[in-house]
Parts: structure tokens; sequence; C-alpha cells
């Protein structure tokens, strides 16, 4: 291009930042700066990654100019999103630049902070470590790449001989996993994101992926657009955008969906029009014994199933869930009716629950029960939150109790394995599991001298002084304990940096190299594209560089049974690469070195992965990816058929391999209905439930700083009826007082807005650190998951300047 | 909802008034056309003079006519936005549309020129620049989905349908033309503003990020060659939505609107359609030529 052009192009691009100047503040996006170097779009370069946020997993092709993220696009060739995005999506480039990235390691002084080298910084986690290794924890997310979370999972449960690791995935999917862990005997959903392409009938339980899931919903109301018949039954507690586009909408009371799932069987039974033989070839049934919740139940015998079902008339279903006794009929009746091709979607609804486990295993139960399983368009399908909640925390398993791939610390068998891949000394992992999310703030927040014996906590890539529930018990309470000491590794100061005694800078998305896990069991992988600003790091090479000043320390559990580091990376040439120091730590592809050794992990519970380098040539593989006898890979779309999923026996249709009663079947779970753990009451006479909104993605530290998303969002709200609000004598707009036993939180109101509730529930969004709901939420949890209740508690509205009584 | 009409400002006397002429009046032709398609006028059927005995109550044409059919829609002549109230059984025999005060309000306006797809179109410079900064504006860089720049209380997509299907202009007032196919779930990708309890909230943000700004024009292989186009195709499948069509973009205009078939002489880029993995061109070997 000549010089010319270019010089047009500036100026025109200068007259446009002008503007922004001038222009209306409510309409201009103040995107452009008028500063030197502005990008002109000549030299920029494509590179595909997947998206930061959801678990949907969405493919981007990110455009790089100058060292710079300037622009972003849906990835065409992505089979996940076909070229689109969503608002988040779309804008997702510019969290990179926010004015107060974090760019400097930051030691607390008193109410200050000072920065200090990274040295300094590594030295000062080392020795805190060093001191007592089994009094500290590590806190990440289902935002860790795979190769972070295996390094820190190999780290902790592999070197320090410690398994107080646990992500806030245990706060977001944990229900999930010990659902298909109960039903299935090994995790993650059998069909993909294909089953939306050919359901005739949507069923969304407690979810609203119109917001969460905005590309997975619309694929499947674009098949609406195109002439296609797709009925869309949305069984919630409030009205969302996802209601606006169903053609049922079944309102039911907070754990009516317990209830729902109990009746629909209940009908198909007393029907006698569930699949027998689909049952009888496939099923076996399952309950708790009279001891308690147990993972894998009893096994009880069809008449026994039957017996215990038989109470849950449609008539009592109503009673217990609000939901017509018609409407239970008329979903027994979908169900019974194999022509037809239904597909679930759950997320936080069903997770975030006291009956979390239960109300997994029994929604999987109702699909085994009428056959709509393994048939493209037939599946339970649970959604996940985080870009990789399966890949790094499912699969890796870095949560307290699990080891890679399926693996369970509590296994002679499994401790062994994982001891033997990587070379450490026999007895090097503790049998114990350590403290799951919640237990471990509990004990991070007691004081020593009171039994809280976890005193040291790194945290990498989440905002746990937010997104914990009952903040006030959990994490509140580390304000002014001298003994405890908060790590934490972030990207921007959010409400957990607060309260940190040391802050590390990191790295993100692009800004390092990096693999993810989707909601479909798509492994998806991208390359470093730009330099992270100032000092910032990648979390991996934190991670590594801990363990290196450890084994300088001369901490024994840093080396493997060769005396070697249990990091240590050669090169191509089998020489040494110093990747603790971060200077040399991209003379490596480290991601891929952590990779191939975590690939090992992964054929036993059939969740084979390719090669690292297959990965770099797709757009995602979904696992068991098998090499094919021309030395190609495959991906299984649909686990457990026999016309797709190459584990499963010659001849079969379908074949739980995995099964809990090791015959080829999977579980069908009935369980008793259980009222929520707190209820409305005439103190506190409101049901608040909280979650998401489209345009802020969990905590917000990221959306919150992209202008057109803020402009969409700016607050978080209550969402209250109308007559809620009349009886109380409050106005739109007004801020009020949420406050339950726990705590309270000043909100505006929104009536009539983007949710609808029904009278007597009040709807919050967790985005705003500056509103935190999490100060009045339960965290009561469910007894198998450990994963706590954000959806249901009771809480009262009042009005600002009212006395609290 | 300022700031929504592209209108350049400099002076009366520049080449840009004709420009301007042809806006406003295909401004008020499409504004025509639209009310017409409510109303049921523009698929060719309305004639005002015609007997309507055939025609069913409810269509709106009748109205247009003036001749009464059902119950009369209004009583108060002083309060012309009054409308009586119906009994729900007078409901399928009553007239339920536009007001009379709102359909003479149309015969008022002016008389309407043809659109005319051959006369000159004159390029201009200024006109560009300033529907570029309009456009900069509501993107956060080239190729992001543009923001919803007015209030939308109704975020359903027949609501954005109905402006947005075909473009609009009306009142000062200009509705741009989806340049997509139809898909479903509008706010997925266009973010709205603030919802309206939250309006006056400051919700600016302090950022570094600086977004790939919208191409100037495209290639040309010599001077007089028709020009590349020098962005994406996708989601830009619609070339009439910016480039031509009374509600395209002031100064973007294409000169031969009557030609429909734009990539026989634009050519797109494989590269930034995201059509070729790398980036070489595959070929053929060269032949082998004996020299001796």
């Amino acid at each position: 291009m000549d010089s010319k052009r270019r010089s047009f192009l500036k100026s025109a691009a200068m007259a446009a930042a002008g503007s922004m100047v001038v222009s209306d503040a409510a309409l201009s996006l103040p995107v452009v700066q008028a500063d030197d170097g502005l990008p002109d779009g000549d030299n920029i370069t494509w590179n595909k990654a997947p998206c930061r946020f959801c678990g949907t997993g969405c493919h981007v092709q990110v455009g790089v100019e100058d060292g710079r993220v300037i622009a972003i696009a849906g990835d065409k060739a992505a089979e996940v999103n076909k070229g689109l995005l969503c608002v988040k999506g779309y804008h997702v480039g510019g969290v990179l630049y926010g004015k107060d990235r974090l760019t400097e390691p930051l030691r607390r002084e008193g109410d200050k902070f000072v920065p200090i080298p990274w040295d300094e910084a590594i030295d000062i986690v080392a020795q805190r470590i060093m001191k007592a290794p089994e009094k500290f924890a590590f806190y990440g997310s289902g935002q860790w790449t795979i190769p972070e979370g295996y390094a820190a999972q190999k780290f902790m449960k592999g070197g320090l001989s410690n398994n107080h690791i646990d992500p806030n995935a245990r706060l977001c999917m944990a229900s999930a996993v010990t659902g298909f862990l109960a039903t299935y005997g090994v995790d993650e959903p059998a069909g993909c994101y294909d089953d939306l392409d050919k359901c005739d009938v949507l069923i969304t339980w407690g979810n609203n992926p119109a917001e969460m899931h905005p590309v997975l919903f619309s694929r499947v109301t674009d098949r609406r657009s195109k002439g296609e018949k797709v009925r869309i039954i949305d069984i919630g507690t409030r009205r969302t955008r996802t209601t606006d586009a169903a053609n049922d909408y079944l309102e039911m009371k907070p754990h009516g969906d317990v209830a729902i799932s109990l009746g629909i069987m209940q009908q198909l039974i007393a029907n006698d029009n569930y699949d027998k033989d689909f049952v009888s070839k496939h099923c076996a049934f399952r309950a708790w014994p009279d001891s308690g919740p147990s993972l894998h139940g009893d096994a009880i015998s069809e008449q026994e199933f039957r017996k215990r079902i038989a109470k849950y008339t449609p008539e009592h279903v109503e009673e217990l869930s609000g939901l017509p006794a018609d409407k239970i009929r008329m979903l027994a009746a979908l169900f019974a009716d194999r022509e037809l091709r239904i597909t679930s979607l759950w997320c936080m609804g069903m997770n975030q629950h006291t009956m979390g486990t239960a109300v997994n295993s029994l929604v999987h139960g109702v699909h085994l029960l009428s056959g709509h399983f393994g048939r493209p368009g037939d599946a339970p399908t649970s959604l996940t939150g985080q870009p990789s909640a399966c890949g790094t925390v499912r699969e890796v398993g870095t949560l307290s109790h699990a080891l890679p791939g399926g693996r369970l610390v509590e296994k002679p068998d499994h401790r062994e394995q994982c001891e033997t891949f990587w070379n450490v000394p026999a007895g090097r992992i503790k049998a114990q599991p350590g403290y799951h999310t919640v237990k471990m703030f509990e004990q991070f927040v007691t004081p020593a001298a009171d039994g809280g014996d976890i005193e040291t906590l790194l945290v990498q890539v989440t905002n746990p002084g937010q997104s914990l529930p009952n903040l006030n018990k959990l994490f509140n309470k580390k304000d002014g304990l001298e003994d405890k000491y908060l790590i934490v590794s972030d990207v921007y100061p959010t409400a957990t940096t607060r309260l940190a005694d040391l802050i590390l800078p990191a790295a993100m998305w692009v800004e390092k190299n990096g693999v993810f896990g989707n909601s479909e069991r798509r492994t998806q992988q991208w390359f470093k594209m730009v330099d992270p600003p100032g000092q910032a790091r990648d979390d991996c090479w934190m991670t590594i560089a801990i363990a290196h000043r450890l084994f300088e320390l001369g901490h024994e559990g840093m080396k493997d049974k060769d005396g070697e580091f249990i990091f240590a990376v050669k090169d191509d040439d089998g020489k040494p690469v110093p990747v603790w120091e971060f200077e040399h730590y991209y003379d490596v592809n480290v991601d891929k070195h952590l990779f191939e050794e975590y690939r090992q992990f992964t054929t036993m519970k059939h969740k084979n992965l390719a090669p690292y380098d297959e990965y770099v040539k797709a757009r995602g593989l979904r696992w068991p990816v098998v090499e094919q006898d021309d030395g190609s890979w495959r991906e299984t779309r649909f686990r457990f058929s026999g016309f797709d999923d190459p584990f499963v026996a010659e001849g079969k249709e379908i074949d739980f391999y995995h099964s809990t009663s090791n015959d080829g079947r999977a579980q069908i779970w009935v369980h008793e209905y259980q009222p929520p753990p707190e209820v409305p009451d005439s103190e506190y006479p409101m049901w608040l439930c909280t979650g998401r909104v489209l345009e802020h993605w969990h905590t917000g530290s990221m959306t919150r700083r992209l202008p057109p998303l803020n402009r969409a969002m700016p607050t978080a709200y209550v969402e209250m009826h109308a007559q809620d609000a009349r009886d109380r004598n409050i106005r739109q707009g007004e801020t009020v007082v949420i406050e339950s036993r726990r705590g309270e939180t000043q909100l505006p109101v929104w009536i009539d807005g983007r949710g609808r509730p029904p009278q007597g529930t009040l709807f919050v969004p967790f985005f705003d650190e500056s509103k935190l709901i999490n100060d009045v939420t339960l965290e009561d949890f469910d007894p198998l998951s450990k994963q706590p209740d954000y959806k249901k508690c009771a809480a009262r509205v009042r009005k600002l300047g009212e006395v609290a009584s | 909802m300022n700031g929504d009409l592209p209108v350049p400002t400099d002076s009366p006397d520049s080449p840009n008034r004709f420009t301007r002429l042809v806006t406003v009046v295909s401004a008020i032709v499409m504004a025509i056309a639209v009310i017409g398609l409510v109303v049921g006028i523009s698929d060719g059927v309305p004639q005002p003079e015609l007997e309507s005995e055939s025609q069913p109550p409810g269509d709106m044409s009748v109205e247009i006519s003036g001749h009464e059919s059902g119950k009369p829609q209004q009583s108060d002549p002083a309060n012309p936005k009054l409308i009586d109230a119906v009994s729900y059984a007078e409901i399928p025999d009553t007239v339920m549309g536009p007001t009379p005060a709102f359909q003479a309000a149309l015969v008022s306006l002016p008389p309407q020129p043809e659109y005319d797809l051959f006369s000159e179109v004159k390029l201009d410079p200024a006109a560009k620049l300033a529907s570029g900064r309009v456009r900069s504006e509501r993107r956060a860089f080239n190729g992001a989905p543009p923001i919803i720049p007015h209030a939308a209380d109704n975020t359903s997509d027949s609501a954005c349908y109905s402006c947005h299907a075909q473009g609009v202009q009306f009142a000062g007032l200009r509705a741009s033309v989806m340049s997509h196919q139809y898909l479903a779930n509008c706010v997925q990708c266009h973010a709205p503003p603030p919802p309206a309890p939250f309006a006056t909230l400051d919700w600016s943000v302090q950022t570094d990020f600086v977004g790939l700004p919208a191409p100037q024009a495209g290639e040309r292989a010599f001077p007089g060659a028709p020009p590349t186009i020098p962005h994406s195709q996708w989601m830009r499948e619609n070339c009439q939505a910016c480039h031509g069509g009374p509600n395209g973009w002031a100064g973007m205009q294409t000169t031969h609107p009557w030609r429909t078939n734009c990539t026989q002489c634009h050519a797109p880029s494989a590269a930034l359609d995201q059509a070729i993995p790398d980036h070489e061109v595959p070929m053929l070997p060269p032949l082998e030529i004996a020299t001796k």
C-alpha cells in the first residue's frame, strides 16, 4: 500500500477517534484512541483460538497487528459456532487491554501494595510452602488451561504430597460430574452439539441458554427460522429470554425439578410406555442405601424401583413442584413417544442444588427409561460455564479427591499408576482427599488457633472473593488474619486481590499458549499471539518456577525417583531447558511437553486424546480420539453408541462400558424428594435466585472492562415482580437492600426486566463486584458433589433508610 | 436517538446537496412504502375507489379508501388519538389500525417522486467520512457487530426485523438494513443500550484497546479497474445493505445500483473470508520445457 493511502487511512481513523470526544457519550464507543500507532489493518495476521469465556467453546479468529489484538471474527471453520459468536465473544480481544491490567508483582505492606521483582515473589511463595507444605492449598479454576491444571495437579499431589487442590468448578459443575458418574460410571456427556441440529424437542431444565450459551441456543432457533419444527420447553423458576423463544413455559417452585423428573418416570411406568427394550438391555436400577447418600448407591430391583417411584403421581408432583399435573402428563407423553428426538440441556439450575447429584441422575434416568438416548438428537446434556471446566477440571482431575484421567486419590491402583507415570517414589501421593472448595476456604479464614489448618492459599485464574457463596463466612473473614497468607494470580484487581498479601500479574488467553476442553468433550489448542503487558507471566510458568525454587531449597517432593526436577524439560536435541527462567520459558513449547505427558493418563477411562500436533491442525477434536489404520485421528461424536464410538463392543447398539455394575448397563436412579435447605418464612419471605446475564461473564472482571458490554449492562440489579414492588412501595430503579440471615447488599430494582420472576421471587446476577450478592447467598451444598446451592435461599427486601428489623 | 442519521454537515452549496435531496426524498418514499406495507398497499392491491365488500373487515386498505366497514373507529374529533373501546363481541368487526388522523397525515405529505435507480450518483468523500464516523462509533473494531444505538425495550427478533429487514428512513431517523442473512436472537451479537432504569449510569470504561479501523477503499489493479472488496464478506453478504438502495450509507453507495451481481467485478478476499487455510496459493507445478 502506498504511503499516501496509508496516511489517508490514518487520518480517517484519527478523525473517527476525534469524533468520540464531541459525540454523545451514550452512543459512541471509546475504542479508537487518538494516539500514535493506530492500526491500519495492512499487516494483520489471523490465527485461531477458542473463546476465553464460557464452556461452549466457540472458535474465534484473532486479528493481530504490531503485537496487539485489534479484531476478532467468528471462525467459519469451527463446527461449534460455524462463524457465529455472541456479544462477549466478538469483544473478547478487548479483555487484554483494560487500563488497570496488573503488570508487576505486588506485595502488601499495610494498606498498600509495593512492586517487587518476580524472583522475590516466587521466593516468598516457595518459602511459605517450604515452612509448612501441608498447610498450603492451591485454588484454581475451569479457566486453567489443560497444561496449567496438569502442572498444578502434579505439583500438588505428585510433588508436595498435598491434596488440597480444588477449582472454582466445584461451584459450577461438580454435581454434573457426580450425576454422570452415578449413572454411567464415567464423567461427561455422551452426546454433543450435533444433537441440537437433530432434536425435535429441546427441554431446558432451569437453564437460560439464550443468554448463557447463546451460540448453542440460536443454533436451535435458527433451525426454526429455516422452517424446521423444534419444540422448546422451558422448565424454570422465572421467565427469561429462553422463555421468550420457548413453545412451553413450565414454571416450577425451587427444587421442583426433582419432583418433575420423578413424575415423568412415574408416568412412564404407570402408563407402561417406557422403552422396555432399551431398559431390559442397557439399564439397571439404583437408590441410596438407608445409611444415606452415596455416589454409587445400592442396586435395586425393577420391582423396588416401581414401588418407590409410584407415589410421585402427577398430583403429588404438582404439590411438590407447583407444576400442574397435566403438564407432567404432557412431558411424560413426549418422552413416551420414541419417534421424537429429545435433548435436555441444563447448567447451573440443576448443578447448584443441594440435591444436585440426585436431580442430575434423575434427568439421565428419564432419558434412559424412555430410551431417548444414544441417537443423534436424543441426549441428556449438561453444559459448562467455563472454557475448560471439562478439559482441565474433569479430565485432568484438579479436584481434591481426583487424579488425572478419571482416577481417584483413594484408590491404591490409581495412585500407583500416577506415581509410575510421574516417575515419583511409591507412596508420594496421599490417599486422603484434600479439602473441597467450601471446606478449603473455611479452613483458610479460620484462625490457626481455632483449627484453621490452611495457612497459605494460592489462587490462580479465578475470583473467589466474589464467587464464593456466603462471602462473610468463607472469604471476608480473612481480613486482618495475620497468620493467613493469600497469594492471588490475576490479570486485573478484583474482589479477591482486595485481601491478597501477594499479587502475581498473569498473562491471559492469547498472551500464552493454551489448551481448553469444552462442554462436548472437544479439546482445543491455541498458540501465543501477543506478549503480556509489563511483567505479567503465564500461570503455568509460575507453578513451575515455584516448584523449581522449592527444588533449590531442597524440597524432596520436587525430585522424581532419579533425583531430577519433576518439571524438567528437554529440547529436541535432548538439552535441558531452564523453563523456570521466564526468558527461557518459550524456548520450547512447554504446553506440548505437559500435554504429551498428560495424554498417557487419558486411556484408562477411554477419553483418549490425540497428539498435540493434531490439535494444532484442528478446530478442536472430541474425545475419544482414536488413530485410524491410515494414521489419521478420528474423533467421537456419540459416546456409547455403536455406530460411532470405537470402544463399543462389536455388534452392540449401545454399550455403557464403564458401567458401575460391570455389565454394560447404565443406572436409573430413584431419589426421594427433599425440600430446599432454607425456605422463605415470615422473617425472610422471598426466594432469592442468583445467576448470570448475556453481557457479562461470571464475576465480570473481564467483561466489565469492555465498553459495548458495560454499556449494555452497567450494573447488577434485583429483578422483582411488580406486585411485590407495589406491596413494598418500591419504584423502578430504586436502590433497595437485599438481606438474608448471612448478609446484605444494595441493588437497584428492575421490574419487568429482562427476566420476570414470579411473585415472591428475587433474582440477582453476580457479575458486579460493587454489589456482591454472594454476601447474601447460602453455602449449603450437595452431600456428594460438595457444590453449593446459589439458586435458592430465603431473603427479604428493605427500602433504603428503613431500619432493619 | 440522536446520532442516528449520518447527514453530513457541510455547506448548502456543496455538491452534497443533491445527495441530501435524494436522501430526503427517498426517506419519504420509503416511509410511505413501509407504512404501505403495514396497511396493505404495497402489494398493488389497494385501489381507493374500489368497492370493498369482498375484503375482510380487518383489511387496512379499507380505511385508506375512507370506506367505512364495521364500526367507526373514532368518535371524538377533538382528540384524534382517542380510540373508542369496543366490547369483545365487536372486536371481529372492528377495524383496528391507523387512526383516521394518522392516515390524514399521510395525505398531507408532499407528492413523492419515484426512486430512480438510474439517476446519477455522485460520490461524496465528506459524506463517506461522516458515514464512516457514525459506523465506527458503534463498533469496537471493523467487523464487530454494531451495538444498538437506540432504546430497545423489545429485543425480540420480530421487533428488530420490522425496521432492519428492509431499512427505514422517517422523521430524521434511519434504520440500517441487515447486511447478513436472517439470524435468530439479534441481541446475542448486538449489544443493546443500558436497561431503561439504569440509563443514566456512567458505563464508561478505561481501556487501551485499539480496534481495526474500517477500510476506506478496495484496491484497483489499474485506474478505472473495479476495486476489490476490502472487507470480509462474512456477515456482509448483502452488498445493498450498505452500498446501494435508498437505505445504504451516504457516500458509500454504488454508482451503478442497477447491477446486481457485485462479485462479477469486485473480487472478494479469500484471506479475509477465511476461505484458505494458509498463505500459499496452491498452483500446479510449472511445465517442464525442454531447452534442447
